[in-house]
């Protein structure tokens, strides 16, 4: 309503009682606003999914034509042991990440939000990793979980535990690729907290304080009941992330050893790439889509129900 | 000294700061340099002479250093990979703010049908996630022969919905006052666009530009699939071939060149962070807490 530039004068002058006569202006140099980024949009974004749909039912490869196989690459995928595989890592990742980012950033959050010295350099170390590359997220733990020269098992062995094999071994490399994530992950999860702290009503915890509440009353009484759409919409963030894993596990396991590290996405990029089977590489990801999407909407559904 | 302790003393009442919590602040204090302990590690491990790397004494400061490892870095060809990724990172995050401002400014200031089902598609497609339509997008690159080309790396990053967003959020807040009287003026809706409204959205557009920086900089799955040129690589897909796998020379040479290779790749973002970490957190925190 605020924006009529050529009000007509007319209306302007007699608006009849209780009813606006303004005849709606539009702007079709909207659309060419939007346009610019519509297009490319559309292209790269909405394109290729409706297209990954026709590809997930032939068999292609960079080289020659499609064939339609019909339903074939599905019947394949729920036969083949290795994404039966690749779904559980990304579970079992799940079930390490998701925690592991979700306590230690709202554990750091509350640190944080205390506003103690120096609070604003702790926020600054502890988001840092968040904003650098894969491959240096890999590297580096690669190096620091060596099994012979790596700190983390130096500083283990002061404590008196034996070497563990993170990254070459079928039991760890999973959690060893864990860990490294929780590292690169946690920035985000931290920030959404730290924003959710400080929109708690200041007078909340006031009137918890009058009342006598110690600090660990006002932890469980007041502020996680108030962070609880937070916390939903952090752990379904990262759930939803942690399916998509494959960075880390591409440049620090490259899936192994024997596929224990392995993912989804990790599966999809060897068929395609290093198999040439599009068609069988575009049914995997949608069914990873299909699960993404199952997940999104559970939480959806869970947050309105509480509202 | 007694002058000290009562500034301490008054700081204390001011803040609520007990006795109880100088352990609380201790203890998150040293994890929270732990917690970017590993980049300390990294730039001391590059620093280091190659036998001095793969020791039984930990060494956090070098006793002796070397620029050895840089040097060998510059062997593979980083600068042709720095400048592929920044060619990538700058035209895509460039070309995204504009669009997604100019976007963002019709989306908000403007009216014409379908656009609120418009915004939200917009929104709703945030749920797909990219890697299912990666697989197919690069088929579709390939068959057009746009393999390992500038054109590959830096398309498929321009329709990004955050910078649409974030704009049009600032400008449903927007003055009507301000576009009223550019509009008497005979201002178009071009020149209201370009000289009036995007000057005064400084705020969303640093903050857009810095994480849409980032996060392409660091895009991984997307360069690695399109590039299967050595020299089309970027930086990120170039240096992760600095992977030791057993046998292999970055083994040999002891993680020190690997960690050279790391340092020279996580400067650009790190310092981004360091000097514009405002607009990082709070563009962050609004990008995904509304949406």
């Amino acid at each position: 309503m605020t924006d009529m530039a050529v009000p007509a004068p007319e209306t302007a002058t007699v608006p009849p009682p209780g009813r606006r006569q303004e005849r709606p202006r539009v702007d079709r140099v909207g659309y060419l606003f939007v346009a610019f980024f519509a297009v490319p949009f559309f292209l790269f974004n909405i394109l290729p999914v409706l297209f990954g749909v026709y590809v997930a039912f032939t068999r292609w490869s960079i080289v020659g034509s499609p064939r339609w196989v019909g339903t074939e690459n599905f019947t394949r995928a729920f036969a083949d042991p290795w994404v039966t595989v690749a779904f559980q890592n990304a579970l079992l990742y799940g079930v390490l990440i998701v925690p592991g980012v979700s306590v230690l950033g709202l554990a750091f959050a509350l640190f944080v939000s205390r506003g103690y010295p120096l609070s604003g350099l702790a926020r600054t170390l502890f988001f840092a990793p968040n904003v650098v590359s894969a491959t240096v997220i890999g590297l580096v733990w690669v190096w620091l979980l060596d099994t012979q020269f790596g700190l983390v098992n130096h500083y283990l062995g002061a404590v008196g535990v034996s070497a563990v094999p993170w990254l070459t071994s079928t039991e760890w490399s999973l959690v060893g690729v864990s860990i490294a994530s929780v590292w690169w992950d946690l920035g985000l999860a931290f920030v959404l907290f730290l924003a959710a702290l400080q929109d708690i009503p200041a007078d909340l915890t006031e009137a918890a304080l009058v009342d006598g509440a110690g600090r660990w009353q006002r932890l469980f009484f007041i502020v996680l009941p108030q962070l609880r759409p937070v916390i939903s919409m952090v752990v379904t963030l990262q759930l939803i992330s942690t399916f998509r894993i494959f960075s880390q596990v591409y440049v620090m396991t490259n899936g192994g050893p024997a596929g224990s590290s392995s993912s989804p996405i990790y599966y999809i990029y060897t068929m395609a790439i290093v198999r040439n089977l599009f068609g069988y590489a575009s049914a995997i990801a949608l069914l990873l889509f299909i699960v993404i999407l199952i997940l999104t909407l559970l939480q959806r559904f869970l947050l309105k129900e509480r509202a | 000294m007694t002058a000290l302790l009562t500034r301490v003393r008054r700081y204390m009442d001011e803040h609520r700061f007990t006795l109880l919590d100088l352990p609380i602040w201790l203890v998150g204090m040293a994890v929270a340099f732990a917690w970017f302990a590993p980049f300390v590690w990294m730039v001391s491990t590059s620093l280091k002479y190659p036998e001095d790397v793969m020791t039984a004494q930990i060494e956090w400061l070098p006793n002796r250093i070397t620029f050895d490892n840089y040097v060998k870095v510059f062997e593979y060809p980083v600068v042709r990979w720095a400048f592929n990724s920044l060619v990538q990172a700058g035209v895509a995050t460039s070309l995204s703010v504009l669009f997604g401002a100019m976007a963002g400014y019709g989306l908000a200031r403007m009216r014409f049908p379908g656009r609120d089902g418009l915004f939200a598609l917009f929104l709703a497609s945030l749920m797909i996630p990219t890697e299912v339509s990666i697989i197919p997008m690069l088929l579709g690159f390939i068959k057009m022969g746009w393999a390992s080309s500038y054109q590959a790396l830096i398309l498929p990053s321009i329709g990004n919905v955050f910078a649409v967003y974030i704009f049009r959020q600032f400008f449903l807040g927007f003055p009507a006052e301000i576009e009223e009287a550019a509009r008497v003026d005979g201002a178009g809706p071009f020149r209201l666009f370009f000289l009036i409204a995007l000057p005064l959205a400084r705020a969303p557009a640093i903050a857009a530009a810095v994480i849409l920086f980032t996060l392409n900089w660091n895009n991984f799955l997307w360069p690695l699939l399109v590039t299967f040129d050595e020299s089309m690589k970027t930086l990120p897909v170039g240096i992760a071939a600095f992977t030791p796998v057993v046998g292999t020379r970055t083994q040999l040479e002891g993680f020190s060149v690997a960690m050279a290779a790391v340092t020279i790749l996580s400067v650009p973002s790190l310092a981004l962070f360091f000097l514009l970490q405002r607009y990082f957190i709070q563009g962050i925190s609004q990008g995904s807490i509304k949406s």
